[in-house]
């Protein structure tokens, strides 16, 4: 993740020259989150706290536009004004992870009066220059000429998948303030500054088009996110490949795998089929539409940013050689609706203390507080289950509870050394979550608990009535405020 | 009396030194290591020395590191300036021991043999004989035993047996050589680690792997280990003994796990509580007592041959019945074998590289390989999956070549079929691809896209690609000593 941090905080003299005093002075502010994530390995704690300190644009309705990774897992957020210090709290009011776009409202509404809200301008092509402002200690603006090198659907930082996004050149000093930057042009938003390289000086924004999308979503006070279409495909370039399928003489790709719960397999799409446009815009061989401004763009802003949630969308595609139209509605189910959800920010983990053994129910965060080489080093069930849910766990209701650690007690004595298994089955009663976990173990109140559990040992055994007897033995023992969080 | 004893003592002493000398010999070998990126070329050559002993019968023991991929092999000993020409006899890639014969009898003139002695007591003081890095003559080292404890044999990549570790370093060239007690050979030295791991540690192989190794190949050639082939836990836990119906005596394991195929396959049962092994009672943490000393009950099995029986007294549904168990080698677990001696097996097809998954190929392929193939060689065992796939196919390479201009991105893909066929070995490779049809088809796990390739084009292609990348064979097939998961030993097996 050092990757997406953009600037160190570094204290220097401003440099020899002071931006203009103008009327976008009044239009950013600093926001300060403080910053404290669960500790996934022991989840009835936080981890060491620590800052992070952005630009935030002050929008026309009187909020502030910051990056979702600048306030991710705060316990705090403030804005300050930049040149007088002065501080107000401020909320979360609307915030995507994957778009990677957070809206903060401050909590007295009269702190940002006399600023002037940012407009949101038009799309930038490749080409085009704008500028990344930057804040000095003494609250002038610094504008930092950009150049916008390429426009594509790319990576975002807690999305795979991607979604468009500009490659922007631009030279920034090191600045206080700078985990998230805002690219203007013409004194109006057209992007936000998510990373930057400093060696390379180069970094990537989130253009306008998703900000204004994000924001049109957010306004209703429903949040409601961006589409997803539940198919991985593949290109179709090789010849070889189209005459296997069947596919017409040009364009298209090919599905490889169909979520039924997304919205093409809602649609009707199935595997080995030939998606030729979407609507109405047809695909090529790699999967790009011509758009009106960005020229061959990936499929992914077609049918995630452009449409909304609930809207319509239709499919023409070729299954074994014969053309057809499906239709449908974009959702996010696909995304939403898993057994493993990726992303686990600002929630506690659930988990499940009994007889000193810690049950816990899989998420991707879990697995990434094993470190950037989590799919080596997580165990690798949990890694598999996760990376290939599709096939494995298709079942969204059915979460994945594991055995995460034992807190050693002498009732499990000879199960210390156990962690990671995924547990199937409790008195003989399969585990679809961790609350109906609670609720088969609170039934049992003396006899045998028996915990079945998908790899080696398979089986561990606790006696009921001494684990109900040792409970509040062992939270005193290691400090847990409490047992369970369901 | 002390005095005479003091004398007596140095007697042994010079008496070891002068046996040592007489019967330590330095084994230099050049070998060759198979490429698996490039299975058809014979391999790099390189040259190393380790160390060997006259064992009786004139024969010399070494390690089969010393002497794995072979392709000339002199022996010296420390009284003779000639070199002979030594031929390995045996090898135990499984625990690391080889045999060689020297055919010129004059090298064995001068020479004794040294005898095996037993396992050394802790603290006790050995002798390392070996021809380590730092000068060529014979050095000697002296060492305490640390620990005699199960302990992984790198060599094999997959095996772990009885090993004892002395204080003394062991470097390359130590390899091989005798270490001694008494005048007597009391281990083999084999492996240690890198100084910035760990100081002062070196490991030998003790005399029951030894004996073993010698009574194996009694027959004319060696078998592998075997193995019970389950997976059993402690029984500690007094709520888990209380399920399982046991006394809190402190005896017992409990079965958690029986390997399809392998030895206890039908004969015993997740749930087993296994009292006793060959008579001797089994302690609630697995050990068993044998010599008055403490080991794992594996130690047992250990010493059998296939076709032995292991007898053991298993607790099962409330009662205690005796079973015997027949062994044989997992050959479940033979992927995770590093494979020295049998070239690399292929099948080349426009340009695709198919190869059986092995754990040399795992090694080439490992920075590289994604998260699937990665899982299908760490849980293939475990799951069992040489049930349905004894032998998955890779998709190892893409060489380059206008028929698969589009298929390089998928080399490190498992196979999953060929032109409708399932792939479960290599030998289902060519019988598919073989099949009629314009165009074949090669499926793969997970989503990636199938490759799809014109017959005639590869066809057209394989003289091209022969001499583009200098390859003699478009396939390389044959098992050459390779046991596969299921089924039995491929005929003529002997290493």
């Amino acid at each position: 993740m050092k990757a997406w941090v953009i600037l160190g905080w570094v204290m220097m003299f401003s440099a020899g020259w002071a931006a203009e005093q103008d009327e976008a002075q009044g239009s950013v502010v600093r926001v300060r989150a403080a910053i404290q994530a669960y500790d996934q390995f022991r989840p009835w704690q936080k981890k060491a706290p620590y800052g992070l300190n952005g630009t935030g644009v002050v929008l026309p309705g009187g909020k502030v536009l910051v990056t979702a990774a600048l306030v991710a897992n705060h316990t705090e957020v403030g804005l300050e004004k930049p040149g007088s210090a002065e501080k107000c709290a401020a909320e979360v009011e609307a915030i995507d992870y994957e778009a990677n776009l957070a809206v903060l409202r401050p909590e007295k509404v009269e702190f940002l009066k006399g600023f002037k809200g940012l407009a949101l301008g038009p799309a930038l092509k490749a080409g085009d220059t704008a500028e990344v402002w930057q804040l000095e200690r003494n609250g002038e603006l610094l504008r930092n000429q950009a150049e916008i090198l390429t426009v594509g659907v790319g990576r975002y930082p807690n999305d795979e998948a991607g979604f468009l996004q500009y490659g922007v050149r631009v030279s920034l000093p090191k600045r206080d303030d700078s985990y998230t930057l805002p690219l203007i042009r013409q004194n109006q938003l057209v992007g936000m500054v998510m990373m930057y390289d400093r060696d390379s000086q180069e970094g990537t924004a989130i253009p306008g088009p998703m900000i204004e999308r994000f924001l049109a979503d957010a306004a209703d006070g429903k949040y409601e996110g961006f589409p997803t279409l539940g198919v991985s495909w593949t290109p179709l370039r090789d010849p070889n490949l189209r005459e296997e399928v069947k596919a017409p003489k040009s364009g298209g790709i090919l599905v490889t795998r169909v979520n039924p719960r997304g919205t093409a397999g809602r649609a009707g799409l199935k595997e080995g089929d030939v998606i030729l446009s979407v609507d109405g815009m047809k695909l090529d061989e790699d999967g790009n539409y011509r758009d009106s401004l960005y020229g061959p763009t990936a499929i992914g802003n077609l049918v995630r940013v452009r449409p909304k949630v609930g809207s319509q969308a239709k499919f023409w595609v070729s299954r074994d050689g014969k053309e057809m139209e499906l239709a449908g509605t974009y959702d996010r189910r696909a995304r939403d609706e898993v057994a493993i959800p990726t992303l686990a920010f600002d929630s506690q983990p659930r988990y499940l203390v009994v007889g000193g053994l810690v049950f816990q129910q899989l998420t991707g965060a879990y697995l990434q507080e094993w470190g950037d080489k989590w799919p080596e080093r997580a165990p690798q069930r949990l890694v598999e289950l996760f990376s290939f849910q599709q096939e494995k766990r298709p079942d969204p209701e059915k979460k994945v509870v594991f055995l995460s650690q034992v807190l050693p007690a002498a009732l499990n004595l000879g199960y210390q050394h156990y962690s990671g298994l995924v547990l199937e089955k409790v008195n003989g009663k399969e585990i679809r979550d961790l609350r109906q976990l609670a609720e088969v173990l609170d039934e049992r109140k003396d006899g045998d608990c028996i915990f079945e559990f998908l790899d080696d040992p398979g089986k561990l055994v606790l006696d009921a009535a001494e684990v109900r007897a040792r409970q509040e033995e062992i939270r005193k023992a290691y400090g847990i405020p409490d047992l369970r969080k369901l | 009396m002390t005095f005479l004893a003091m004398v007596l003592c140095g007697c042994a002493k010079d008496g070891q030194l002068h046996e040592a000398k007489k019967n330590t010999v330095m084994v230099e070998v050049t070998s060759q290591v198979w490429d698996y990126r490039l299975p058809w070329n014979p391999g790099t050559v390189s040259s190393g020395r380790g160390a060997g002993f006259i064992v009786s019968g004139k024969k010399i023991i070494t390690n089969a590191h010393v002497i794995s991929g072979a392709r000339n092999i002199t022996v010296q000993r420390e009284a003779d300036p000639r070199r002979y020409a030594a031929k390995v006899q045996y090898v135990a890639h499984d625990c690391d021991l080889a045999m060689l014969e020297v055919e010129d009898p004059a090298f064995f003139k001068g020479t004794t043999h040294l005898d095996l002695g037993g396992i050394p007591e802790l603290e006790s003081v050995v002798s390392v004989y070996g021809f380590p890095i730092g000068g060529d003559r014979l050095s000697v080292t002296r060492g305490v035993v640390s620990r005699i404890d199960y302990n992984a044999y790198t060599h094999s990549g997959r095996e772990s047996h009885l090993a004892i570790q002395i204080d003394a370093a062991i470097n390359p060239g130590n390899s091989g050589g005798p270490v001694m007690q008494a005048d007597k050979v009391v281990g083999v030295a084999f492996q240690g680690f890198r100084g910035d791991v760990a100081q002062n540690v070196g490991y030998m192989i003790p005399t029951p792997v030894i004996r073993r190794f010698l009574k194996d190949v009694e027959d004319g050639r060696y078998d592998h280990y075997v193995d019970i082939a389950i997976r059993w836990m402690p029984l500690e836990n007094p709520a888990m003994r209380k399920h399982l119906g046991r006394p809190n005596d402190g005896h017992g394991v409990v079965v958690t796990d029986v390997f399809s195929e392998g030895s206890s396959d039908g004969f015993l049962q997740k749930g087993d509580v296994l009292l006793s092994i060959d008579g001797h009672p089994i302690e609630s943490d697995g050990s068993v007592r044998l010599e008055g000393k403490p080991v794992q009950l594996e130690e047992i099995v250990e010493r059998k041959f296939a076709r032995e029986e292991v007898r053991l007294e298993v607790w099962r549904g409330g009662k205690t019945e005796r079973i015997n168990v027949p062994l044989k080698p997992a050959d479940m677990f033979s992927m995770y074998e590093v494979l020295y001696e049998p070239p690399p097996r292929y099948v080349l097809y426009g340009g695709l590289v198919f190869q059986p998954l092995t754990a040399n190929l795992m090694a080439v392929l490992a920075g590289s390989a994604d998260l699937r193939l990665k899982q299908k060689y760490t849980m293939f065992a475990t799951d069992q999956m040489y049930k349905e796939t004894p032998e998955p196919v890779i998709l190892s390479a893409v060489l380059p070549d206008p028929t698969n201009v589009y298929l390089r991105g998928l080399a490190g893909q498992v196979v999953s079929e060929i032109n409708g066929r399932k792939i479960r070995t290599l030998a289902d490779v060519e019988p598919a691809l073989a099949a009629n049809g314009e165009r074949t088809v090669v499926r793969f796990e997970g989503d990636a896209r199938p490759a799809v390739l014109k017959k005639d084009e590869v066809d057209r292609s394989a003289p091209r690609i022969m001499a583009q990348y200098g390859i003699t064979e478009m396939s390389r097939t044959e098992l050459g000593g390779r046991r596969l998961a299921k089924g039995s030993y491929p005929q003529g097996e002997k290493k």
